[in-house]
């Protein structure tokens, strides 16, 4: 048994594994993070205690590929043990809709990227995909994408609808899979940040800020507290901007031009507060294990403090428009239903999960930046329609903002690089053997995950990355069956899923 | 015909003739140009050129086109038939003040080549073989088949008063018959106004600005074509959308006493101007509304339906007073 600050790691067989997950997911206050392996030969099972912010990794050796599927019990397992299957060629025996996630027809049939401990041996001839098949009288199938026409990312939708009713939604990603985990850990340490922070384009101050805190928590080191001041503002102003721009778009899907370009302006000034701290728009670069790399001058902060007022000002208005239109209200309500049970069910996080009354924000139990923050109140909904999804995320704007404000005041002076102040050395620092590092951030879709290990020579061998959307894809499917196909992009949109941040 | 014109009446034809059309091609883009210029300045954008939609059509003029492998000649020739359609009906119908007399303009054939038109459009969506033209159809037939008795009942409420079906007498300048009636104009006017927005898919029951296939009713039936196909068929739509909008211009500015008297050519300048204004009104009601969700549209074309009633009912009502 390994342990540190926030992480314990201990070994569970797989008989035991069964039995206790699910006991352990009973237990209010407990998440599975998430599950996968490390070289092929083992299972890791991550295990959440949101009350005291600690993580448990579960390591399963395993003696064959194969290995009892849980999905049954337990279904939010059902796309971790997809993912693990194509990357590591573990096949979870018994699972209901075991199909290829990341890796398409084109690839060779036994390629399992991640996996380095033995010579592998494929299950299968080739990588054959069918969706869903729905039968009866007047349902027909309408494939959507992977190209879409919006500048969006490519995911294909499948649809089996009765007249304009959608019975079934299958969703397959995947085409924007890189190697993003297999990259990662092929670079020295001190560019590590640069390929985690590009795992989705729009999260990037939360991937940079997990990857440090995972760093960091594996090397026991800290940042200064002027540093995490800045992080935490960092990790709130990507919220806001994605959060304006996420209002927006639900009000450009239900045809309201004048917030939905309103929306797009804020967006904008948003932005610019964020170049003012980082020095770039989209905050690239900035926050770096051990402190962040770059020093915002006093008059930057001002402007930036200034600018926020003023934001705030413009945006109450927008969003009162927003939420006061009766045929807004009456678009968004009771459209795309995701209930608390199926919620729990599957694990959904962030705003989704929220709007569906699960009471879970990694900003109250984990610490990284300015957080856990034990007396943050979270707007959480029960209805779980468009319209909760979209009141959250005003009032978490809201929020935010007062969260900048109160750091803001509250600077605290030093050095922001930390102890160790000069980034570059960071290939000097060594990590222990057979350790590993978490880091778990909200970010504005929810809870992401780095979790990392390393080997016997203290090299990290594993880094995995859980962006939110892994969660609550499947839940977007789920919410949108018995819904109007027309206001599929509604509800879509009311999720706001990453496809780049779930195919790495 | 020809022999009994002498030459002066000849020129004078000719010259009518050829002004009309002129003004049938530079309006559709004068009309397409003023809305899309409305929503980008509500916006707070300065938006594409008021001709933006003429480049479009040169553009797409030069392009190649991408047609579907299932596509038969149905996809090929529809632009072309509903092109000629439109053009036949832009003569028939009295969207402008002083239009040269078309063959004939019986307001049954005006609504029923409307429907030919697309009838024609529905059929080239599903020979595309794309699912989008497929539902895009099933929607476009569904809003045509609610639409259809409101946009007829305001134009028979015309017909009862004036005592014929042909659209050249209900709408003549020189027909006492319906005089002064302001009443029954702006009710007529109003909901062929509500009905156009319904018959040519913007808002509230479509966006025409969205990308989102699945939203979308006329533009699913376009995404199939490309190019030149595409260029005659946005040029369609926006003949459509004059003649529409045309035609309730003239019966607001009808319910207007003194435009009986105007001079022609003063005639001829406030129809202009009464098309553009409703292109305007049009585009700043579209930067604010809210698209309706598409169980809700019934609701829509039912006030739209309400006010051709309350039409009928004062043409009826004028009927017994005569």
């Amino acid at each position: 048994m390994i342990e540190n600050a926030h992480i314990v790691r201990i070994n569970v067989d797989g008989q035991e594994r069964m039995t206790r997950l699910k006991t352990m997911l009973h237990v209010p206050g407990n998440r599975l993070g998430l599950i996968t392996s490390i070289d092929g030969s083992q299972l890791v099972t991550l295990l959440l205690d949101t009350n005291t912010g600690r993580s448990t990794v579960w390591e399963t050796p395993l003696s064959s590929d194969v290995y009892p599927s849980l999905t049954m019990m337990i279904p939010q397992c059902h796309w971790f043990e997809r993912s693990t299957w194509d990357m590591f060629g573990l096949k979870p025996n018994g699972h209901p809709r075991l199909k290829h996630n990341l890796l398409h027809e084109p690839y060779d049939a036994s390629l399992f990227p991640l996996k380095t401990d033995h010579e592998v041996e494929s299950h299968d001839t080739d990588r054959f995909y069918k969706c869903l098949e729905v039968r009866g009288q007047g349902v027909y199938e309408i494939p959507v994408g992977p190209i879409h026409a919006g500048i969006i990312e490519p995911g294909h939708f499948r649809f089996s609808c009765l007249g304009e009713v959608i019975l079934n939604l299958e969703i397959r990603l995947g085409y924007v899979h890189r190697g993003v985990e297999k990259r990662i850990v092929e670079v020295p340490l001190s560019r590590m940040r640069f390929v985690a922070e590009s795992a989705a384009g729009d999260m990037i101050a939360a991937n940079a800020l997990a990857h440090a805190v995972a760093v960091e928590s594996c090397l026991q080191i800290e940042e200064s507290p002027r540093a995490r001041a800045f992080r935490t503002i960092s990790l709130e102003l990507e919220r806001i901007a994605m959060h304006v721009s996420d209002l927006g778009g639900l009000a450009g899907d239900i045809g309201f031009a004048a917030v939905s370009t309103s929306m797009a302006i804020l967006r904008g000034d948003v932005l610019g507060c964020a170049e003012l701290l980082t020095g770039t728009r989209f905050q690239k670069g900035f926050i770096a294990p051990g402190g962040i790399s770059r020093e915002p001058s006093d008059k930057n902060l001002s402007q930036l403090r200034t600018n926020l007022k003023k934001i705030q000002l413009k945006l109450k208005p927008i969003v009162d428009f927003l939420f006061s239109n009766q045929v807004a209200r009456d678009r968004m309500t009771n459209v795309g239903i995701l209930t608390p049970k199926l919620a729990a069910d599957f694990g959904v996080v962030g705003v989704a999960g929220r709007a569906s009354g699960i009471a879970y924000d990694a900003r109250k139990s984990f610490v990284h930046g300015c957080f856990p923050r034990q007396n943050m109140v979270l707007p959480v909904q029960q209805a779980g329609d468009v319209l909760s999804r979209a009141k959250v995320r005003a009032e978490e704007l809201r929020s935010s903002l007062e969260i900048i404000y109160e750091i803001l005041e509250t600077l605290p002076g030093g050095d922001t690089a930390g102890a160790h102040h000069d980034l570059r050395s960071l290939n000097r620092f060594k990590f222990k053997t057979n350790d590993c590092g978490i880091g778990i951030v909200e970010s504005f879709r929810g809870e992401l995950i780095h979790l990392f290990f390393t080997d016997g020579d203290g090299k990290i061998i594993r880094y995995a990355i859980k962006d939110p959307s892994v969660n609550n894809w499947t839940a977007l499917a789920i919410a949108v069956r018995n819904n109007l196909l027309s206001d599929f992009p509604l509800c879509n949109k009311s999720f706001g899923l990453s496809y780049s941040g779930h195919d790495l | 015909m020809w022999q009994s014109m002498s030459t002066e009446t000849f020129l004078f034809e000719t010259a009518r003739w050829i002004l009309f059309a002129v003004i049938t091609f530079v309006m559709p883009i004068l009309t397409i140009g003023v809305v899309r210029k409305t929503r980008a300045r509500m916006q707070g954008r300065m938006g594409a050129p008021l001709l933006q939609a003429l480049f479009d059509l040169r553009k797409l003029m030069q392009k190649s086109e991408a047609v579907s492998s299932t596509a038969t000649w149905i996809f090929r020739s529809g632009a072309g038939i509903e092109l000629a359609n439109m053009l036949l009906l832009s003569t028939l119908v009295p969207w402008i003040a002083n239009k040269p007399d078309g063959v004939s303009s019986d307001l049954f054939l005006i609504v029923y080549l409307f429907a030919l038109s697309r009838l024609f459009a529905i059929l080239a969506a599903l020979d595309s073989g794309s699912p989008f033209g497929a539902f895009g159809s099933s929607r476009d037939a569904t809003l045509a088949m609610l639409v259809e008795p409101a946009s007829l009942l305001a134009l028979v409420s015309l017909a009862v008063v004036a005592k014929s079906t042909e659209m050249n007498v209900i709408f003549s300048l020189t027909n006492v018959l319906l005089a002064h009636d302001p009443g029954l104009w702006f009710l007529a006017g109003t909901a062929i106004v509500m009905a156009s927005l319904v018959e040519l898919s913007r808002m509230p029951v479509d966006d025409p600005a969205t990308h989102l296939e699945l939203t979308m009713i006329h533009e699913a039936m376009l995404l199939e074509s490309s190019g030149r196909n595409l260029a005659l068929r946005e040029f369609t739509r926006a003949l459509k959308m004059t003649v529409l909008f045309g035609l309730s211009a003239q019966c607001y500015l009808r319910a207007w006493d003194d435009f009986w008297h105007f001079p022609v050519v003063a005639q001829v300048w406030l129809s202009i101007g009464g098309i553009l204004g409703l292109a305007l009104l049009v585009g700043l009601f579209e930067s604010v509304s809210v698209k309706l969700q598409w169980r809700k549209v019934p609701e829509f074309i039912s006030y739209c339906m309400t006010l051709s009633l309350l039409a009928a009912m004062v043409a009826v009502a004028r009927g017994v007073v005569h």
